[in-house]
């Protein structure tokens, strides 16, 4: 990395914008939005760059050569699944257990819904190719591989167009020589293939979790394949030479080959750097706890932060397909500033999930859309200035947005389009509460001890009716609201998880060994950090134990020391403590023996990361920022009244001001209702407060 | 309290919390447990009580289980009223003080706040031996409940947090397999953990506002489910269904007969008319029949109700001592939680001309296996319930096809298929074929669910197989011109070339090593017209395998070419009778 390349920046695209989030050594963060392009996402990021390096007065080639490093958060993957947009896949498996792909062990999720139907199997069946070969739970051969039926299958797919192979067969876990020799054949038959190789992509015990896991691995391989084939391109062609990282699921970032090569570690790739930036935002605040609502233009995801960093799932699930890959836990339903409402076979006004997407976009943006959507009843209720959308760069149309409404949603309604557009605006806010109570009630937890971290360019329009129904009694917007994601990358450590199954009795166990095989995990997570620049690397063990003959393991985290000096003592404890802790009871008395499964083993890199500038204080006044005032609808009063304006970038910490109000940023604009009150905070955020005290 | 101290988002909140809780104790259950039955199949039920036992919320994996957990806390309350202390734990399995079944083994603990009761936590689980007769408790040959269980009534094990060792060992010395104690361990742990939460949630809040807000809660659910009930026309509807084979006599049949009543707000299922009971096993426990009709009901209104005492309270069961529902002291009634198959479908038949949108068409009955042995690489027993053979498909609905492998309707969807590689681990069985079953969904515009096909080569000698259920005579029903699903069996084919075929109630023992398990468990009823549904859908079943050529072209009038998979578009309406 040569001295001058100085710029850090995060890219995130989404449905509808790609936000970027612009950081050089000794100056405040910027951030930057621009339309999305979905069918080649890659042009987006070279469009945003442009727009970062024209603030700047470069050329884009200046500025990649300026950029040490890039970060990108990307949604191909989680929409490929979600739309069953992946590669065409086919599956290499043992023969009689073909379906287990699709019949998930015969689970129903909603047990008393006659109406909840069965998942769409990422592979449909007669793709799923059983190829003849054995091996017993030992890992012995039972029946050698049969090479004749992997070629027949391998024509098979070949005929079908088949651009991706997943392979699981069973026990592989605990032997993979099966595995790796249908590999070496496919290879040989089909060397464009894409594959994904059960004993590679998660080598552990239990077949439905495996093929399930490995099966989407393939899915959405070539599609990442080529999306970072076309966007390192891009990059390279504009002269950039610095570090491009990938986020992951996990909450962590990596390089393009590292998950090039695990695809499905990039499933919620798009959302996860959210939850870092808001507990930073928060952090500052000095609160640990925050719930993160980020409204873009086509999806709403609501995740929490507990203790400061973003809380995982326990599930490992994307729309009801099993991922046994460490995620982290966001709420997503289909609400955004193009989500487009609709009148239903009731008569009743709905909104989405169907988005207008950036093309054709919604009705006011002029570019062909004509069904109305959330950003055209922001823009007929007041809330949006039609001049000074994205600071001016994106003039919108009122009257189209009026005429949207009034065809679609007015009309048949028979009520005025400002009537029409304050419902649209109340109805997509109970969706959002929804996906907020997903977060938080459904799990038992009560969303007023929370604030509420505000993300995505619409948000901050709809956050106090959110948080109304709700009861949340504290609000953040950060400065960099409309792009938190993209910031959050940049202040996101190096991630990577690696587990090998090792089946013994702990007290069996040769310490040797486990020691060995830990010291091999963390050599590849440190040789994997140091390619992507780490300035300090970590590696965090932890053994699935179990008590003998229970069939599911705890994950304990241990420290290395033990293992060295083969402390089995210190290692149980921490297991019966952890098993107490978990289960309500422990078998240290009973006498209970141990059992490892798995060895796992976190590695985490950290490199410099950006410093949230505080700015100068002001007094409490904030009359200096006041630009104007606004007819806008009063959500509360039900009529139009006039808001005052301010600008938001004139305003400085400290400042105070009472709702209602609008605060204008170029990328956001903060609707402030009574009884919200606005307070900026000495990074910039607005916080919102309706002056009670956080419910008991 | 007065209505208006009520917060109404806490009202919700809370009825989340106590979601969550009793799903923790459930992932307790099932990452604690060593029996497969409990931790790969989820055969338990986890929930939590008032002070006198009213339900707060359940868990209900299984919840033919389930039901049953609130009349026996609501007996343990009354019968060791001033006897009950912080630190204590009941055992429960009798089902003459209204436990549903022998096997199913239930922990209740009191959670006092203070020196003040204020609930209870429980979890019941099917554990894999509970003395009797026979290794893992289905005995067809039995008469009396002694012939089939230890009978638990209401018991300490801990008082003050003192375990009580004499009474643990006088239980455990009559059960079979030491995994039963380490299983009930578990559930302790799990209402433990149950209990840990809960004080959480009644600090956090205060132990008035938990109280008045409960009861908000409970009119709340109670009304939501008043509004379901008005949504069924007032009126008798009658319904009825046949048990086939009592364990004893061949061909001997029972009818279960109900008249439901539906009253402004309030439901009544009347059994009064269902037959005797009988001298075999074949017998329900009031409290199994009485999960049955709430479970199958649940099914047909508002899936998202909470499940508390204000759920319950509009619905009403006539279930007579003396039937086959409901057996009387002290007959023998393992096979009871399997009445609930043919108990829901006189419910859906009595139902579905009144509201065929709420209803499915027949599911696929249950059919069991389970096998007991010595596992040789291992060294020690082993039981195992089949539950991947089990699971057939469901009823379709009138705008939905039925779900595929799911299960008796006791279960919905809420017991899992072992993992294959843990079966292969923890039996010394090879599995050989676990596939969904060509071309036996029930046709129709909306199909039922496919079952499936389950083989597996028996790994011990001198193995034992009971077999259980029932839908080997008659098949899950299709509705509105849907047809009707495939019909269960097993066989064994043994190593010397013969076949056996058990009955539906059957006791196999000495079965060799070697021995291929071959079971079918049928598909769930169609609903409307086969010849209705799309053909595009008729030929991707054809291409996938899940419907033959045959079939495509004999139920729907859809004609496929075998090699191409192509659609026949002029046959197909030829045959349909389309211009």
């Amino acid at each position: 990395m040569t001295h001058r390349m100085t710029h850090r920046i995060g890219i995130d695209v989404g449905g509808t914008f790609t936000d970027l989030f612009f950081w050089s050594q000794d100056r405040a963060p910027e951030t930057f939005k621009v339309l999305s392009t979905p069918d080649d996402p890659s042009r987006g990021v070279l469009e945003g760059m442009r727009a970062i390096a024209e603030a700047h007065d470069l050329t884009l080639e200046e500025l990649a050569a300026e950029t040490g490093l890039v970060v990108h958060g990307t949604t191909v993957t989680t929409n490929a699944c979600l739309t069953r947009g992946g590669a065409s896949t086919g599956l290499i498996t043992t023969p009689g257990v073909r379906d287990a792909l699709e019949m998930r062990r015969g689970i129903r999720e909603r047990q008393y819904d006659n109406r909840y139907t069965n998942v769409v199997p990422l592979v449909p069946r007669h793709l799923r190719l059983p190829v003849g070969g054995r091996l017993d739970a030992g890992g012995n051969e039972l029946e050698p591989l049969n090479p004749d039926e992997v070629r027949e299958a391998a024509a098979l797919f070949r005929a079908e167009g088949g651009e991706a192979i997943a392979v699981c067969l069973m026990h592989s876990y605990a032997d993979d020589r099966h595995e790796r020799a249908v590999a070496e054949l496919l290879r040989a038959e089909l060397p464009d293939a894409w594959l994904s190789i059960s004993s590679e992509v998660l080598p552990t015990i239990r077949f439905y979790e495996r093929v399930s896991t490995t099966v989407t691995n393939a899915y959405v391989g070539p599609i990442l394949r080529s999306y970072l084939a076309a966007l390192g391109s891009k990059l390279a062609g504009i002269g950039f030479e610095g570090v491009l990282l990938i986020m992951q699921s996990n909450g962590g970032v990596a390089l393009p080959d590292v998950v090039r090569d695990r695809p499905a570690t990039t499933l919620l790739s798009g959302p996860a750097g959210g939850p870092r930036a808001a507990a930073t935002y928060a952090g500052a605040l000095g609160r640990d706890d925050c719930l993160l609502v980020d409204m873009g233009g086509t999806s709403f995801d609501a995740s929490l932060v507990r203790e400061g960093a973003a809380a995982l799932g326990s599930g490992g699930e994307l729309d009801r397909i099993r991922i046994a890959l460490p995620m982290l836990d966001i709420a997503t339903i289909g609400a955004g500033g193009g989500s487009v409402g609709w009148i239903d076979a009731g008569g009743l006004l709905r909104m989405g999930p169907q988005s207008a997407g950036a093309m054709p976009g919604p009705a006011c943006y002029g570019r062909g859309g004509e069904r109305p959507t959330c950003t055209d009843a922001d823009l007929v209720l007041g809330y949006l200035d039609p001049d000074w959308f994205a600071g001016g760069k994106l003039p919108l149309f009122a009257e189209r947005a009026t005429a949207a409404i009034r065809e679609h949603v007015a009309g048949p309604l028979e009520i005025s389009e400002e009537e029409a557009a304050a419902g649209m605006y109340t109805v997509i806010n109970t969706n959002m509460a929804h996906g907020v109570r997903e977060i938080t009630i459904k799990r038992g937890l009560d969303p007023r001890e929370f604030p509420m971290v505000v993300a995505g360019g619409a948000g901050a329009l709809h956050a106090c009716a959110i948080a109304a129904e709700l009861e949340i009694p504290s609000i953040i917007v950060p400065p960099t609201a409309s792009t938190l994601c993209a910031t959050g990358m940049l202040l996101c450590d190096l991630q990577h998880d690696f587990v090998r199954s090792c089946l013994g009795s702990l007290e069996a166990l040769d310490l040797a060994d486990l020691s060995s095989i830990v010291d091999e995990l963390a050599a590849e997570g440190e040789g994997q950090l140091l390619r992507e620049g780490a300035a300090e690397t970590m590696h965090h063990v932890a053994l699935d134990l179990r008590y003998l003959k229970q069939y599911h393991e705890v994950t304990v985290s241990i420290e290395r020391g033990d293992l060295e000096r083969g402390d089995l003592r210190a290692i149980a404890a921490r297991f019966h403590q952890a098993h107490n802790r978990l289960y309500g009871y422990d078998l240290e008395e009973v006498g209970t023996g141990l059992e490892l499964i798995n060895v796992r083993v976190r590695s985490v890199g950290r490199s410099a990361r950006p410093e949230l500038p505080e700015l100068p204080p002001g007094g409490a006044e904030s009359d200096h920022a006041l630009k104007g005032r606004r007819r806008a609808w009063l959500p509360a009063r039900s009529r139009f009244g006039e808001l005052p304006v301010y600008d938001g970038h004139a305003l400085r910490p400290g400042n105070r001001l009472g709702g209602p109000a609008l605060i204008e940023r170029v990328d956001t604009t903060i609707l402030v209702t009574t009884p919200f009150a606005a307070e900026v905070d000495p990074r910039g955020s607005v916080v919102l407060e309706t002056g009670e005290a956080s419910h008991a | 309290m007065p209505e208006s101290r009520i917060d109404k988002i806490l009202v919700s909140v809370l009825g989340r919390a106590l979601k969550a809780i009793a799903d923790e104790m459930s992932l307790t259950m099932e990452k604690t447990t060593r029996s497969p039955i409990l931790c790969e199949a989820k055969d338990f039920v986890t929930g939590l009580y008032d002070a006198e036992g009213r339900m707060l919320e359940q868990t209900e994996n299984l919840p033919i289980l389930s039901f049953s957990l609130s009349p026996v806390c609501e007996h343990i309350a009354r019968k060791f009223a001033g006897r009950i202390y912080p630190g204590d734990v009941f055992f429960h399995n009798d089902v003459f003080s209204l436990g549903n079944q022998n096997n199913d083994v239930a922990v209740f603990k009191p959670v006092f706040h203070g020196d003040r009761l204020v609930a209870w936590t429980a979890a019941k689980g099917h554990m894999a031996d509970i003395g009797g007769a026979v290794r893992g408790g289905y005995n067809p040959n039995a008469t009396e409940v002694w012939q089939e269980a230890l009978r638990i009534p209401a018991v300490k094990v801990y008082e003050r947090g003192e375990l009580r060792e004499d009474v643990w060992d006088l239980i455990f010395a009559n059960i079979r397999l030491d995994i039963v104690q380490e299983d009930m361990r578990a559930e302790i742990g799990a209402c433990t953990v149950g209990e840990r939460r809960l004080l959480a949630l009644i600090d956090k809040y205060g132990l008035d506002v938990f109280e008045s807000h409960k009861w908000a809660l409970f009119a709340a659910t109670k009304k939501m489910m008043e509004a379901e009930i008005r949504i069924i026309p007032h009126g008798k509807y009658r319904g009825e269904a046949t048990v086939y084979y009592d364990g004893k006599n061949p061909g001997s049949t029972y009818r279960i007969r109900v008249e439901v009543r539906v009253e402004d707000g309030g439901i009544v299922f009347d059994f009064s008319e269902t037959d005797p009971q009988t001298n075999g096993f074949v017998n329900g426990t009031f409290t199994s029949s009485a999960s049955a009709c709430i479970l199958t009901f649940l099914q047909m209104v508002n899936p998202d109700l909470p499940h508390n005492a204000g759920m319950t309270e509009p619905i009403s069961m006539l279930i007579p001592e003396g039937t086959i529902l409901n057996a009387a002291y002290p007959a023998a009634t393992t096979f009871g939680n399997h009445l609930c198959p043919p108990l829901a479908d006189s419910i859906i038949r009595a139902l579905a001309p009144v509201i065929p949108e709420r209803v499915t068409a027949g599911w696929n009955n249950l059919l069991c296996s389970l096998s007991t042995g010595d596992h040789p690489g291992r060294g020690e027993p082993y039981v195992d319930i089949m539950f991947m053979g089990l699971k057939g498909g469901s009823g379709a609905t009138c705008d939905t096809d039925g779900y595929d492998h799911i299960g008796m309707i006791d279960a919905s969807g809420g017991v899992l298929d072992q993992d294959y590689e843990m079966f292969e681990q923890m039996t010394p069985h090879r599995l050989i074929r676990h596939e969904l079953l060509r071309d036996s969904a029930g046709p129709g515009r909306h199909r039922g669910g496919l079952g499936v096909e389950t083989r597996y080569v028996v790994g011990s000698d001198d193995t034992q197989i009971v077999v259980f259920g029932d839908g080997d005579v008659e098949p899950a029903f299709g509705l509105e011109g849907g047809g009707d699903g495939t019909l269960n069996r097993i066989e064994l084919r043994l190593p010397d070339g013969s076949v056996r075929v058990p009955t539906s109630k059957d006791l196999l023992t000495g079965i060799p090593k070697g021995t291929l398990y071959v079971q079918r468990a049928g598909g769930g009823g169609g609903f409307g017209d086969p010849k209705e549904r799309p053909a595009d859908r008729v030929r991707d079943e054809v291409r996938a395998g899940t419907l033959s050529v045959e079939a495509a072209r004999e139920h729907y009038g859809v004609v496929v070419d075998p090699d191409t998979f192509e659609l026949d578009t002029a046959a197909t309406e030829g045959l349909r009778g389309r211009d």
